[in-house]
């Protein structure tokens, strides 16, 4: 049995030792491993206490001050994705755009920002067709020390205008690639002369800037999931190691129209776990490069190193509204970008306010006061609690409500499921998992084995 | 090698600090100015009167900051120019007794840290110092005294003091909470997690209980550590255990250093049986470190070569012998990563170091 303690410290356990536990007829000898293993705090050690009060401590994300923006510059697009009706218009539409006042008032608020670093991601629409818009954002943060900018493109269109933004170091491109050609000009593009079009800009950057300033993630249709090898292939050609699985969210009314969509989610936590298995098959085969599933090794690093990464969907607490938010096309301000499309989708108004007059803390800090699983009664009795977090926005977009059973949500599912496979994997002997999970773990070599059995 | 001690006249009845300048770019009350230079050494004038100092020219020993002690007739370089391995040798007493110990104790203490004191308020800007011994803790009171006042006058200053960590309380946890000591970090070695074993290696009993009692009062002050095990055949097989410890229990530190030994002081007589040919078997080693990384511990290697480290683990080793006692094997003169290798100390078995390396 998997013992699990609020640090997150873990070990494998006998049932006999777990019996004993529960009888408080705990051994000298049971004492001293879990002690030594952290599960266990001996009076008289107060290293110990110190030590389970900083694991606990790590373990508790942190949310400082603004300084990540997501910006929508223009609804406008000029693709139209079959998985994307709600959060974008067409090309040629007016008024979906930033006016004088939205981008005034965009430009206040940088200066307002009171950090050391920012890092700005432009969504859209497709924002590059506005690349005045990101100019005058990225010109103004120049007094910031630390600047990182995504800009999210569909990558159709490259002038010389988006070119010249490319070419900053500063700058990072994030796109879409969702799988092989027929795939994406299924699903994206529509024709092949656009997919076309799509794969040798993508080329031509990753040419031009090498694989570490261009990302690029899969949509994924979980009513017609993609041959695996297909989609793996389609990254590696491209020399992109890490894939970030993303499932279409049925939400609103596409939510309504498929009514077996939790029979949908089933399927996609089978295809994710099947698609991790399957990246540790190649990285085996091949060892000269290393693909991974990101969300797969955001988790797998929750487990081990708390605070390595800075990903805000999967956080403990997990407040919205506080060190990022989303600015709308109109100048609405939004939790996160799900917030804005949900609303988009007219299933509920998420805006906290807008860029102009601000927003109202009060509301959102009610909200904020639930964003934590620590005090859930359900995830309490969780041995995963101390590597999951929270999501009220995904809670809002499917269930309209975040108080229900935890573990009758999709997040706790899908966690318990993610969880469930990092751990099977972290006992595994088999040599070509440890070496993959090794190298998602950024670790120098491979060690002979991730988790401690007690006996 | 630089040497650290030159022999010198001064006509002052007890030591001072003086900065040696050429008298370029202006001098201040506390220099002594460049006066003489010639081919036996310079002679400076300061408010101390006249001091010569053979050795050196006046360009090598410009703006460094020297303890003059006119009886024994020398000055010592206590803050080289330009260096970043200036260290304070405030006590030369010491509680432990390690089996490896580089600089043996001795038993009388010399006070000097008022002189000390006044050299760092001279420090170039912007610089980090050591402080060594012996155990400067021995002297708890005078040293965080020191350390604060400097640290209070000069806010561009940095240090880091090596200590057995066997006289922390928890009446210190207050004191080194003090915004101060986010400028101080603290080397301190452990041998094993084993207590007999890491007891055995220092000579003294009860010494890592002690030493977890310290780690306490210092985690809860948030001070800045950094984890030192000195690599010795009696401690190489149990690194793995240590690692578990330390991503276990000691998490809070900055990072965890492993250091090949220093064939000086008493390692020097013991140098057969302490000494382990990591690169032979750097199996335990590799372990530890693996073990450390994956729970978010870093680790990092001093006075390892480069080439004797294996490959995924190479960029660890770092050039961590201090530039005053480093040298190079003849066989390294090709090698492209020379810069950021540590090589070898200048006293270390010549044969070994040239058998040892494969340039790379």
């Amino acid at each position: 049995m998997l013992l699990v303690g609020d640090a997150g410290d873990f070990a494998l356990a006998e049932r006999s030792m777990v019996e004993r536990l529960c009888a408080d007829a705990l051994t000298d000898e049971d004492r001293d491993v879990l002690s030594r293993e952290g599960l266990l705090i001996d009076d008289g050690d107060p290293l110990g206490r110190v030590a389970y009060a900083y694991g606990v401590a790590e373990r508790i994300g942190h949310a400082g001050a603004l300084d990540y923006l997501i910006l929508v510059p223009t609804l406008r697009c000029n693709l139209s994705c079959s998985y994307c009706q709600v959060s974008r218009v067409a090309e040629r539409s007016t008024g979906f755009d930033w006016n004088e006042a939205t981008l005034a008032a965009v430009l206040r608020l940088i200066d307002g920002l009171e950090t050391e670093r920012v890092k700005i991601e432009f969504q859209g629409g497709e924002p590059t067709l506005r690349p005045d818009l990101i100019r005058a954002v990225i010109d103004r943060c120049e007094r910031i020390p630390i600047r990182q900018f995504v800009i999210c493109t569909n990558l159709q269109r490259i002038d010389d205008d988006v070119l010249a933004l490319f070419d900053r170091p500063d700058v990072f491109i994030s796109t879409s690639l969702d799988g092989d050609a027929a795939t994406h000009a299924r699903q994206r593009t529509g024709d092949g002369a656009t997919t076309d079009a799509f794969l040798a800009n993508l080329r031509f950057v990753l040419d031009r800037y090498g694989p570490t300033k261009v990302s690029a993630l899969p949509t994924v249709d979980p009513a017609r999931l993609p041959d695996m090898d297909g989609l793996i292939d389609s990254y590696a050609a491209h020399g992109i190691d890490g894939v970030f699985l993303r499932p279409i969210n049925y939400q609103g009314f596409a939510r309504k129209r498929h009514a077996e969509v939790r029979e949908l989610d089933a399927a996609w936590r089978y295809y994710h776990s099947a698609f991790v298995r399957r990246l540790i098959e190649r990285n085996w085969e091949d060892r000269s490069r290393v693909l991974e599933e990101t969300y797969f090794s955001i988790c797998l690093r929750r487990v081990f190193q708390p605070g390595a990464d800075r990903h805000v969907d999967l956080r403990d607490p997990n407040p919205v509204g506080v060190d990022y938010v989303v600015v709308d096309h109109d100048g609405r301000v939004y939790p996160t970008d799900e917030a804005r499309m949900l609303t988009r989708s007219g299933v509920i108004d998420l805006a906290i306010g807008d860029v102009f007059d601000g927003w109202e803390a009060e509301a959102r800090d009610r909200l904020n006061a639930h964003a934590t699983n620590r005090f859930d009664p359900t995830c309490m009795g969780c041995a995963y609690q101390p590597f999951c977090g929270r999501d009220l926005v995904d809670d809002l977009s499917r269930y309209g409500r975040i108080d229900l059973p935890r573990h009758e949500t999709e997040f706790c599912r899908r966690h318990l499921a993610m969880f469930d496979l990092v751990f099977e994997l972290i006992y595994s002997a088999d040599p070509a998992v440890r070496y993959s999970l090794a190298r998602w773990l950024r670790l120098p070599g491979t060690p002979t084995k991730f988790g401690v059995r007690l006996s | 090698m630089i040497r650290l001690t030159l022999p010198a006249a001064s006509d002052a009845e007890a030591p001072y600090v003086a900065r040696l300048n050429t008298g370029r770019g202006g001098v201040d009350e506390a220099d002594a100015a460049l006066v003489d230079e010639d081919a036996e050494g310079v002679t400076y004038l300061g408010r101390h009167g006249v001091l010569a100092i053979d050795g050196a020219s006046a360009t090598e020993l410009d703006r460094d900051v020297v303890i003059v002690d006119p009886v024994g007739g020398r000055a010592e370089r206590i803050l080289r120019r330009g260096s970043g391995h200036n260290t304070l040798l405030v006590t030369e007493r010491c509680d432990q007794l390690c089996l490896m110990c580089s600089q043996p104790p001795k038993k009388t203490h010399v006070d000097r840290f008022a002189l000390f004191e006044q050299a760092c308020l001279l420090a170039e800007s912007d610089s980090l110092i050591g402080v060594s011994g012996g155990e400067p803790t021995l002297y708890k009171d005078d040293l965080l005294g020191m350390l604060e006042r400097v640290l209070a006058e000069r806010p561009d200053l940095e240090f880091h003091v090596l200590t057995n960590g066997q006289f922390f309380d928890d009446d210190d946890v207050a004191r080194l909470r003090d915004e101060r000591y986010t400028r101080v970090s603290w080397g301190i070695p452990i041998y094993a997690a084993d207590a007999a074993l890491h007891d055995r290696i220092v000579g003294k009993d009860g010494a890592l209980s002690r030493l977890e009692k310290s780690m306490a009062v210092l985690a809860r002050a948030g001070a800045r550590i950094e984890l030192r095990t000195v690599l010795v055949a009696d401690n190489a097989d149990a690194l793995p255990r240590l690692a578990r410890y330390v991503a276990k229990r000691l998490r809070f530190i900055e990072v965890w250093s492993i250091m090949q030994l220093e064939n000086i002081g008493f390692a020097r007589a013991r140098w057969a049986s302490l000494f382990v040919e990591h690169a032979r078997d750097f199996g335990p080693i590799g372990d530890a470190i693996d073990y450390a990384a994956l729970h978010g511990i870093r680790a990092q290697l001093f006075n390892f070569p480069r080439c004797t480290v294996p490959e995924p683990w190479r960029d660890l080793a770092r050039a961590s012998i201090s530039d005053w006692k480093r040298r190079y094997a003849d066989a390294c003169a090709p090698c492209r990563e020379r810069d950021a290798c540590s090589g070898f100390f200048e006293w270390h078995p010549i044969q070994q170091a040239e058998d040892g390396v494969t340039p790379l």
